[in-house]
């Protein structure tokens, strides 16, 4: 049990150091962007009438903290990013906690529900094509797979709605009703989030399904062919239970590892597809951000926020490996 | 008795055979490449795109930028050349010319009507823009054209360009996009992954952390981030490139990983050792003894981290943080497509959308049927 601890402790330990380099490198690319707050804050009243000079930029950046050197800037960014508190937004003037709301909790769930739905489809079809030896069925599988690599989620987006509006006359976006949208939560809110949010969920579990039947069915059929699980049905397991008790159970330790990876992915495709469904979540806002208002602190904050759930998720995997996994506790509690 | 009796079959055998011993690793790939159909097939495709995009200049009948618009046909429909229409058969293609008219029967808009009764026939190889071949030999011939007028294949975007000038070129451009980041990326990863994998210990360590938490950054959100900063008052070529590094400059953590995983596991054979007891330089080592050791290798990750990066390049400028007009790339033109006006009434804009499926498709396939040749055992778990 103590090792098990130490063991937690250490993975803790890694996942807040990838943190700390994260979020120096997210800290430097909003450093980068020519012109700081007080400019911007100031560039505003100028164009109120009011006239300004290089004094009151001064002024202003000693009133705002931006004389303070580069690191404790930093430092001070990142410990109230831990607090969850990201500062304001020097274009909107708000504060970002404030502004996201549960914005980002939104594009989260979206984001783990798609992955979820890939693993679904992709666990139970990738071990069955590894198991047959139906050549048709694994040629389709493979165009299947390798279509959801080369179509980007976007174009998969853009298409839907073509074919929506073309044949429906609905083009199927945003994520609630007209009359929900500024509702308070409740549970017809719910629905009818959950009525809009299936084509989100569809569109980004595309590519990870792909990915993901990919990766079953390589680590399926490395492990099917191994000596154990002849001798497994050598001693008359067969069919169903053969599979899921022996080859599945050791395809599942690196399955489990590349969640993380997955995630990321899907985040990838999340701001694009945000932007294009007209999603009003942390993607799109991102996309804003970025494209439109050029606020890096709100970008800076999001990208820190999605990257801080898939180190928690990669930290969560590691863990549950643990206890899952009876070769690694074992590894671990020596 | 049998001995004696040479028969032919058997001795071409034994000559395959012998050419199998003595054949060298790139003819030994080749073979190997030869047998997967779905990666010849997606051979032949990429290597027509690639001519394609090559000889965009020579294809394509109109300049795809402004200059060569067609005022006359905005949002115009696809013209698929005709070889018989109410008025019989010809050999040489044809297309109806049309014709704009606003007047009080049409509401005083302008409305653009397709004329049945008369043709338009295809002229092959005629004069139009001054284009340089290869950016070189400065030719004006084009493959095809028609003998007045306009032809548009694909039909024309809201400014009307020709969509099908713009798709050819668009094809070269993603290429080219594709091969500059992929070089950055592979100088970076060479680097990095070079020191990290020969040196090993806490160098590899170190480098190693970093590598991990750059990676675990999502990627296009951070291209969007970095590519935000590009000044607006830049040309379009100078995005163009920049662009182009930026996605070097974040695509090398994955094939970094795979050049360190290689040297790891190459740096403890005798023939390293051998080249160190004579002397040999650190860089001398990697780069004469390590690197050839899986040169195929290499070849197989770039030819496969080529496809992420036209998608990210196609993601970035749809949009509208990566290229920008005059350059013309799949997500330059997929700019306006979300509007339901698009989606509604010209559904042409979705053509150049199939080409670089086929693109990127055709790299995936090849890139998996080079890697399964590449490896020697790949027969043996099959």
């Amino acid at each position: 049990m103590l090792g098990f601890m130490r063991f937690v402790a250490t993975r803790a330990a890694m996942a807040l150091v990838t943190l700390v380099i994260v979020s120096l490198v997210v800290f430097s690319l909003m450093e980068l962007v020519p012109g700081d707050c007080a400019e911007r804050y100031l560039a505003f009243k100028n164009t109120q009438g009011s006239g300004i000079s290089v004094a009151d930029i001064e002024a202003e950046r000693v009133r705002l903290g931006l004389d303070r050197p580069f690191l404790e800037r930093w430092t001070s960014w990142l410990f109230n990013a831990f607090r969850g508190d990201f500062g304001d937004s020097c274009i909107l003037r708000l504060n970002i906690s404030q502004l996201l709301g549960d914005k980002f909790w939104l594009s989260l769930s979206i984001c783990l529900a798609s992955l979820v739905l890939a693993y679904a489809i992709a666990l139970p079809v990738g071990i069955i094509a590894a198991a047959s030896h139906n050549a048709v069925l694994n040629n389709v599988l493979r165009f299947v797979s390798y279509l959801g690599l080369a179509m980007p989620n976007f174009l998969l987006a853009l298409i839907i709605m073509l074919i929506s509006t073309v044949y429906f006359g609905d083009t199927l976006t945003g994520l609630f009703s007209d009359q929900y949208r500024d509702a308070p939560w409740s549970w017809a809110k719910f629905l009818d989030m959950l009525g809009h949010a299936w084509l989100p969920v569809f569109i980004l579990g595309w590519s990870a399904t792909a990915f993901a039947l990919q990766t079953v069915r390589a680590l399926m059929s490395d492990e099917i062919g191994k000596l154990y699980v002849t001798a497994a049905s050598a001693r008359g397991v067969h069919g169903r239970k053969l599979l899921w008790r022996y080859p599945a159970r050791h395809a599942l330790g690196p399955i489990i590892n590349s969640l993380g990876f997955d995630l990321n992915r899907i985040f990838n495709e999340l701001p694009i597809v945000a932007l294009i469904l007209t999603l009003t979540e942390a993607g799109s806002l991102l996309i804003e951000a970025l494209a439109r208002s050029n606020d890096q602190q709100l970008a800076g904050a999001i990208i820190f926020m999605l990257t801080a759930s898939i180190v928690t998720l990669n930290f969560a995997t590691d863990v549950l490996l643990a206890v899952l996994d009876p070769r690694v506790r074992k590894s671990i509690i020596r | 008795m049998t001995s004696e009796t040479t028969n032919p079959a058997t001795e071409t055998d034994q000559k395959a055979k012998e050419a199998y011993f003595t054949a060298s690793q790139g003819q030994l790939i080749w073979a190997r490449f030869k047998k997967q159909r779905s990666a010849m097939i997606a051979a032949w495709v990429l290597i027509a795109l690639l001519l394609s995009g090559l000889f965009a200049s020579f294809l394509s009948p109109y300049d795809p930028t402004v200059a060569g618009r067609d005022k006359d046909y905005l949002n115009g429909a696809p013209q698929l050349p005709q070889f018989c229409d109410g008025n019989g058969c010809s050999l040489r293609p044809f297309i109806h010319p049309v014709e704009r008219e606003r007047s009080l029967a049409t509401n005083f808009r302008w409305v653009t009507k397709v004329n049945e009764d008369k043709r338009v026939y295809f002229t092959f190889l005629p004069k139009g823009w001054d284009y340089k071949l290869f950016g070189l030999i400065p030719m004006d011939r084009h493959l095809f054209g028609v003998e007045e007028g306009y032809v548009h294949l694909f039909g024309t975007d809201a400014t009307g360009k020709d969509i099908f000038s713009r798709t050819l070129h668009a094809i070269w451009t993603s290429m080219q996009v594709g091969t500059i980041g992929v070089m950055i990326a592979f100088v970076l990863a060479l680097i990095i992954g070079g020191i990290s994998g020969y040196y090993g210990g806490w160098i590899d360590s170190f480098i190693q952390m970093i590598t991990d938490a750059v990676r675990t950054v999502p990627a296009i959100p951070l291209f969007m981030a970095i590519a935000a900063f590009i000044p607006q008052e830049w040309s379009a070529e100078t995005r163009f490139f920049i662009i182009s590094m930026i996605l070097g400059l974040i695509g090398w953590p994955t094939l970094a990983r795979r050049v360190r995983t290689h040297l790891l596991t190459e740096r403890n054979q005798e023939y390293v050792l051998a080249a160190q007891l004579c002397g040999a330089s650190p860089g001398h080592v990697i780069r004469r003894h390590l690197l050839p050791s899986f040169t195929s290798y290499i070849i197989v990750d770039l030819v496969i981290s080529f496809p992420y990066m036209v998608l990210s390049e196609t993601a970035l400028s749809f949009i509208g943080l990566g290229l920008k007009d005059p350059v013309n790339s799949l997500g330059v033109m997929l700019q306006s497509v979300t509007s339901a006006d698009v989606l509604l009434n010209y559904q042409w804009y979705f053509i150049p959308v199939i080409f670089f499926i086929a693109l990127v498709m055709a790299f995936v396939f090849v890139g998996d049927g080079l890697r399964d040749a590449a490896d020697p055992y790949s027969d043996s778990h099959k």
